[in-house]
């Protein structure tokens, strides 16, 4: 009989280490503010989580699986256990650290239900064992999956290299690597408002190339 | 929609949208699918930056999670809040227990006053009631049941000997103590 997990998240104890899935404080403040309106009951400020924490959750499942074929569905029973539990989140750790439990638990029941041997977690979250990982993972991708991904990948670098060099350095600042706006602020020699303005421009050109892609 | 509005959007995804911008960006958002459509791509640029390659939830998928959670009728479930800021247990009113109470309470003040059982519990709980709350375990543990006995056979023989709202004020915080406090009560009320 498959398990939920406790409402709190806490599974197995295992947080996110790729520097690159630890937001900024900033981030989870943000997200602290959006949980918040949740569990004071604007489903709205749930359903903006699950846009910002898409992507991520169902790569972590699809990685798990080893079948991504089913990921998508596993994914959304992860998010419709957190909206349940997400009245016990106090905010003791961040947001996607609790969310990234409860994906991987009910990924972990998902193989369990289905008598297949789940991933070793503490193994599948070592970088060396990561890469083996997602490479066996974009060997089970469909076809499609990988084109849409491809593209979709090629067409947010060209819009990056076509951008004007202060916004391409803003939003590279901010996306890659993870600075804040007054830290970015510093960096480039310019006030915050400035630095908003700019991440927004070149989000906004990036979204010009995107949407008729995804439409 | 204006770019303002967008670019209040860009920033609340990086954490830097000021907290009291938030609640109205986000019922601006709850309303426009295309807010939310701008909040997704921006989302997805970023983590094609970050992570190229790999799987990538489809365009349609957020769109199905909130299907989902509102085809479930799925709500947020509060836990009961533990540790020292938490309400004691018995303090918790129930509604049933109330409505019990409450009959229970109409029926004692109307029970005629004087008779021998009435004189002896009035002698064993001469301790004000406030004392026996104060004596009542800490921490959301439940009275015990002869601390049950005892509140609830002051109350009776309070409400034997006592004026009209003295009873009723006695009852009242009694009952805000503790609702199930009226089962005993009754107990002693019909003893023989």
């Amino acid at each position: 009989m498959a398990n939920f997990p406790p409402s709190d998240g806490s599974i197995d104890g295992h947080e996110p280490r790729d520097a690159r899935e630890r937001p900024a404080s900033g981030v989870e403040q943000s997200d602290l503010e959006l949980v918040r309106r949740v569990q004071r009951g604007e489903r709205g400020a749930f359903d903006l989580l699950v846009l910002r924490y898409q992507h991520r959750v169902v790569k972590l499942v699809a990685r798990l699986l080893r079948d991504p074929t089913e990921a998508e569905d596993v994914a959304q029973e992860a998010f419709v256990k957190a909206y349940r539990a997400i009245g016990s989140f106090r905010g003791d750790s961040a947001f996607y650290t609790w969310l990234y439990r409860i994906a991987v638990n009910t990924a972990r029941n998902t193989m369990a239900s289905r008598q297949r041997r789940p991933l070793d977690y503490e193994a599948e979250l070592s970088e060396s064992e990561q890469s083996v990982v997602e490479s066996r993972m974009r060997h089970g991708d469909t076809p499609e999956a990988v084109a849409l991904s491809e593209e979709i990948h090629q067409t947010v670098n060209r819009a990056v290299e076509d951008l004007p060099e202060d916004l391409r350095t803003a939003i590279i600042l901010r996306e890659i690597e993870g600075l804040s706006y007054e830290e970015i602020a510093a960096a480039m020699d310019c006030p915050v408002g400035t630095v908003r303005s700019r991440i927004f421009r070149a989000r906004e050109a990036i979204d010009r190339n995107l949407k008729p892609l995804l439409d | 929609m204006t770019d303002q509005i967008r670019e209040q959007i860009s920033a609340l995804l990086d954490g830097e949208l000021a907290s009291g911008e938030i609640s109205l960006l986000v019922r601006r958002m709850e309303r426009d699918a295309e807010l939310r459509r701008a909040f997704g791509n921006y989302v997805l640029a970023g983590e094609s930056l970050r992570a190229p390659g790999g799987l990538t939830a489809s365009p349609g998928f957020a769109a199905r999670v909130s299907a989902a959670l509102e085809a479930d009728g799925a709500a947020v479930t509060t836990p009961p809040v533990t540790g020292r800021h938490a309400p004691r247990r018995w303090l918790r009113p129930l509604a049933g227990a109330a409505v019990a109470a409450g009959a229970a309470l109409a029926a004692i003040l109307f029970v005629p006053g004087g008779g021998e059982g009435g004189g002896q519990l009035a002698e064993s709980t001469a301790v004000p009631p406030a004392m026996i709350v104060a004596s009542l375990p800490p921490g959301g543990a439940s009275p015990t049941p002869a601390q049950n006995q005892r509140m609830a056979g002051y109350l009776v023989a309070h409400g034997q000997y006592a004026s009209a709202i003295g009873r009723r004020n006695a009852w009242s915080n009694a009952l805000a103590a503790d609702p199930g406090i009226t089962r005993v009560a009754l107990e002693i009320v019909e003893r023989p």
